[in-house]
């Protein structure tokens, strides 16, 4: 079905404050875990996880999912389709794949955070806490991600198989 | 998913070809890292030392197949 075009652009608002919005806060989240991985300041190495875990949950995940259902909105009620041209094709499996990555990475950050709220006598850092996982894991999602919005802008040429015989089957039924 | 028109286009494009790899070299260096690392992919695979008297990550969190 194709959307008319004040419900378009609608949809495209949606989609773009979606996206960029999670990209904004993956930056966020990359400076946490950089304080996380790096600051010599106990307290502020357990506030750093404890706020990455409330982040993931309340912020990060909601972004991609909404990022995820408003592109498949976006898609499907436009003419671009969902798998008829590459560059949607591969920021729909970009988008995927990270919304996975995260719901799944939600349970060590649940770790980290359990690890940061416990106190320990000596007042020093825990050793669990000295991971780079969560700046491993936040720089891949950010380049992902910017590799999405790159896509997004510059549409690179290229029609999948499927949206070639579409292409062929709209053709045909517009000839007389 | 600014412009309304889509161009129409033939064949698979360079920049497919070239993604596509990308993507697999990528996937078979995890699988790889994973292999070498025994399966273990988590809070603990990460972490400088291990703390025998302290914190072992969830068992859902450890395997390799969880946390890509």
């Amino acid at each position: 079905m194709i959307m008319t075009p004040r419900l378009r652009k609608l949809a495209l608002t949606a989609h773009v404050t979606a996206s960029v919005g999670w990209v904004g806060a993956v930056v966020g989240f990359l400076a946490l875990a950089v304080a996380g991985l790096t600051s010599q300041d106990a307290q502020l190495v357990r506030a750093a996880y404890l706020a990455m875990e409330l982040t993931g949950w309340f912020v990060l995940l909601p972004l991609a999912v909404a990022s995820l259902l408003t592109g498949l909105i976006q898609s499907l009620g436009t003419k671009w389709g969902l798998f008829r041209h590459y560059w949607v094709l591969a920021k729909l499996l970009i988008n995927v794949f990270a919304t996975v990555v995260l719901l799944l990475y939600t349970q060590t950050l649940e770790f980290f955070a359990d690890v940061a709220a416990e106190t320990t006598s000596s007042g020093a850092v825990p050793s669990e806490l000295r991971s780079p996982s969560a700046v491993l894991h936040t720089g891949l999602a950010l380049s992902l991600l910017l590799l999405a919005t790159v896509l997004a802008v510059y549409k690179p040429r290229g029609v999948t198989p499927y949206g070639q015989r579409k292409q062929h089957e709209q053709r045909t039924l517009s000839q007389p | 998913m600014v412009d309304p028109t889509p161009s129409p286009d033939t064949g698979t494009p360079r920049w497919v070809k070239v993604f596509g790899i990308a993507a697999l070299v990528v996937v078979v260096l995890f699988i790889v890292v994973l292999l070498v690392g025994g399966g273990e992919h988590g809070p603990g695979r990460h972490s400088p030392s291990s703390d025998p008297g302290g914190h072992s990550p969830p068992a859902g969190v450890t395997h390799g197949d969880q946390q890509p």
